[in-house]
């Protein structure tokens, strides 16, 4: 298990982000998420709407959290690009083109370049290729033979690096292509005399190279500047152009793109919060993992005794026949000859022999290890499916999401009379779903790897996630199938007051859906970690019963925090029947559960 | 892309060996049997480094050049089965001035890659070996890597 300090590390980190959680949270417990007129929709809009609904997805997606990333375009990748190298070219006072090449050789970070620079000039400018104050011994004017092609040339068809060495132009254009075409190495061209180490920068490939060539080389220029970068990846989503910068050293590392695609910048794998990295890479090695098939195989399946082709006995009696060629019959349960069996060995459709050795314990080892894979099997199955689900969940959402954006919302709009603005809670509640379901299904990873033993965490986990899914379900059925009712034309219509009482209805459960989800995270985020004291409590409290009866004193427990904070909360507070979680006295409903005393 | 300039390249390199190479080197174009020349192909030879084990063998080499030289480096082949830690078993030269991905670079000429070819013989580069033989020897064996260096440089008598 974890030490003390690392217990406490995760929940300090844990009470900060609850002041920023309900700091920025403050207008949903005002108006209690039952209020949704004009008021409402100031609060939403102080932070920036002017981007539309990209923005109003963000919103609910950060409304736990501190937006600490910058989602670039590309024209924003390319601004800062050129800032970067003009802040370098006026430093240093050198050209764009060796600025561009500093940048790219120092990962694009202009205070490495300042440093490295300083530090050392000469031996930057050899590592990178910057040859300064050579003198260019070539001619104005006259003929010069080409060092690749080896004709000669008038003067004005040929072009040199910084170093001198002339080749002809189509030789130049030849040998910049050619570097192109093999890749982003070209970045890092230099002249074509092997032993000359002079760079051949952006200014020569713009002036000898074609179009095509040209525009692959910016497009290697700016992957560079992104994927050479600390700070910024790529967003992985199919077709998305942008690129987030994030601010290193922030705990929660969920992004989201203007694409709407949320990934966890760390590992890049789609938005995982609160399931770690670790987690979410052997879940999805698992997933795809080869071992799945072998335990099924292992569980499922006996090898024919002759051909030893995996066979699995889905029906029917114990008495086996291989597939051809082989047609090897067999018993399932000893794996002998079948000819050898009969009345001697306890009937056909019995197999003493089996029996016995079983008995005996011939068959106790590979028979447990069968049952045990089956049953892990089993186990991994029942994760499995829960979470692929609410992936297809999950998808089916963002598509209705995005239908009711483009189609539905327009018509409700005219059926029931009230502009689209005001509808905007029917969009929170399935941004809230697709949000939830993204939980859910990563909750059912987190649940396959809490360690079987600690049954009270398991216990904890599994009420916490009952309770999302349940409110999740509510909240979805309500949105889809309720909502589906005022879309279509009924006779007589609907009236405004029942429109508004689903309107009700649907914020509400959208606020208090969240309030679930946001427990759940919080609790898996700190590893359960309320289950510890917990169990502690109650193991001080059957100590202390001991105590009091007089036999002997109480133990000190080991565990986390100080003995005097456990103890006082224990006595100051009370226990939720429900969910065990003990509360601060003043309250009247369990803060975990919400349960009322 | 540079297809037009392989021949008259190969023509430009032809005329400048003859007006100077390296002593011992031998360097031409093939002749085929109807009398014409064929420029992509050159059968040459190495003489081994005096006062080295390869001294006194005259080791022939055949460079095989594409319609994309110089972007791309010719292909050079010692015998098959030729004794040499960076000589792949089909005779093929491994070299980083020879590699189209790293050390190759339009401008290095065929006397070049002879020298450089010349210099590897007697200074193997353990880092990127191609046969088991050579190398296993060379890194554990260094008598008998001697030893066969020097019956391999009596194999390649001079020609003359």
């Amino acid at each position: 298990m974890d030490s003390e300090d690392d217990m406490h590390d995760a929940h300090d980190v844990d009470e900060d982000y609850e002041e920023d959680y309900y700091s920025g949270d403050g207008m949903y417990s005002d108006g209690e998420g039952y209020d949704f007129d004009d008021n409402d929709d100031d609060g939403d809009d102080d932070d920036d709407d002017d981007e539309g609904n990209d923005d109003a997805n963000d919103d609910v997606i950060l409304s736990l959290q501190q937006k600490k990333f910058t989602v670039l375009k590309e024209e924003d990748i390319k601004q800062r690009q050129e800032d970067d190298i003009t802040k370098i070219v006026s430093v240093l006072s050198i050209s764009r083109d060796s600025a561009c090449m500093l940048l790219r050789r120092f990962s694009w970070s202009v205070t490495n370049v300042h440093e490295e620079w300083f530090a050392n000039e000469e031996k930057v400018r050899k590592a990178v290729g910057l040859l300064e104050n050579l003198d260019n011994k070539a001619p104005k004017s006259g003929e010069l033979p080409c060092g690749i092609c080896f004709e000669s040339y008038k003067v004005e068809k040929i072009s040199t690096a910084a170093c001198g060495h002339p080749f002809c132009n189509t030789c130049w254009t030849a040998y910049i292509s050619t570097s192109i075409n093999d890749g982003p190495g070209c970045l890092t061209l230099r002249c074509p005399i092997p032993s000359c180490g002079a760079a051949v920068g952006v200014d020569m490939i713009n002036r000898l190279t074609t179009e095509e060539d040209k525009s692959k080389y910016r497009r290697y220029l700016l992957r560079s500047y992104i994927e050479d970068n600390r700070k910024t990846k790529w967003c992985p989503a199919p077709g998305c152009d942008c690129a987030i910068e994030f601010d290193i050293g922030s705990e929660n590392y969920d992004v989201t793109c203007h694409c709407s695609h949320s990934f966890c910048w760390n590992c890049t794998e789609e938005a995982h919060r609160p399931v770690d990295c670790d987690t979410v890479s052997k879940w999805i090695m698992k997933n795809s993992a080869e071992s799945e098939n072998m335990n099924w195989i292992l569980a499922n399946s006996k090898p024919c005794p002759k051909c030893k082709r995996p066979i699995e006995k889905n029906q029917g009696c114990m008495h086996m026949t291989c597939n051809p060629p082989c047609k090897y019959e067999f018993c399932w349960l000893c794996l002998g000859q079948w000819s050898d069996h009969g009345e001697r060995t306890g009937g056909f459709y019995a197999c003493n022999r089996y029996e016995a050795a079983k008995q005996e314990g011939a068959y106790d080892e590979a028979e447990r290890r069968r049952e045990m894979a089956k049953n892990s099997l089993e186990r991994y199955t029942h994760y499995y499916e829960r979470w692929a689900t609410n992936q297809s969940s999950r998808q089916k959402a963002i598509a209705d999401l995005q239908q009711m954006q483009t189609v539905h919302l327009a018509k409700l709009s005219v059926l029931q009379n009230i502009p689209e603005t005001d509808l905007k809670f029917i969009l929170e509640a399935w941004m809230q779903i697709v949000e939830c379901r993204r939980v859910l299904k990563w909750t059912y990873a987190y649940g396959y790897y809490i360690p079987e033993p600690e049954l009270a965490k398991r216990n904890l986990f599994e009420y916490l996630q009952g309770d999302a899914e349940a409110n999740l379900e509510r909240l979805h059925q309500c949105a889809e199938k309720e909502l589906h009712t005022y879309l279509s034309d009924r006779d007589p219509p609907h009236s405004q007051e029942e429109f508004r009482n689903f309107k009700t209805k649907l914020a509400g459960l959208t606020s208090i859906t969240r309030n679930y989800f946001e427990n759940l995270v919080r609790a898996l985020e700190n590893g359960l970690s309320d289950v510890i004291t917990n169990a502690e409590e109650s193991s001080k409290t059957s100590s202390s019963k001991t105590a009091a009866a007089g036999t002997s004193k109480p133990k000190a427990v080991k565990g986390k925090g100080p003995t005097k904070g456990g103890a006082s909360s224990h006595t100051d507070g009370w226990t939720c029947e429900s969910c065990t979680f003990v509360n601060p006295k003043t309250g009247t409903e369990c803060q975990m559960c919400h349960t009322s005393r | 892309m540079s297809g037009g300039i392989a021949r008259g390249r190969l023509t430009e390199e032809r005329k400048a060996w003859r007006k100077n190479h390296p002593h011992g080197f031998v360097a031409k174009p093939e002749s085929l049997p109807d009398g014409t020349v064929n420029l992509m192909v050159w059968h040459c030879t190495i003489p081994g480094k005096a006062g080295t084990d390869w001294d006194g063998g005259y080791y022939p080499l055949t460079l095989h050049f594409t319609e994309d030289y110089p972007s791309k480096p010719p292909k050079c082949k010692f015998p098959p089965g030729f004794f040499h830690p960076n000589v792949y078993p089909s005779g093929t030269v491994c070299l980083s001035i020879l590699n189209e991905d790293s050390g190759w670079r339009p401008a290095i000429t065929v006397k070049q890659i002879l020298v450089g070819i010349q210099d590897l013989l007697d200074t193997p580069n353990p880092a990127d070996p191609a046969q088991t033989d050579g190398y296993h020897l060379f890194i554990q064996d260094t008598v008998e890597y001697k030893k066969r260096v020097r019956q391999q440089a009596k194999l390649y008598p001079a020609l003359v």
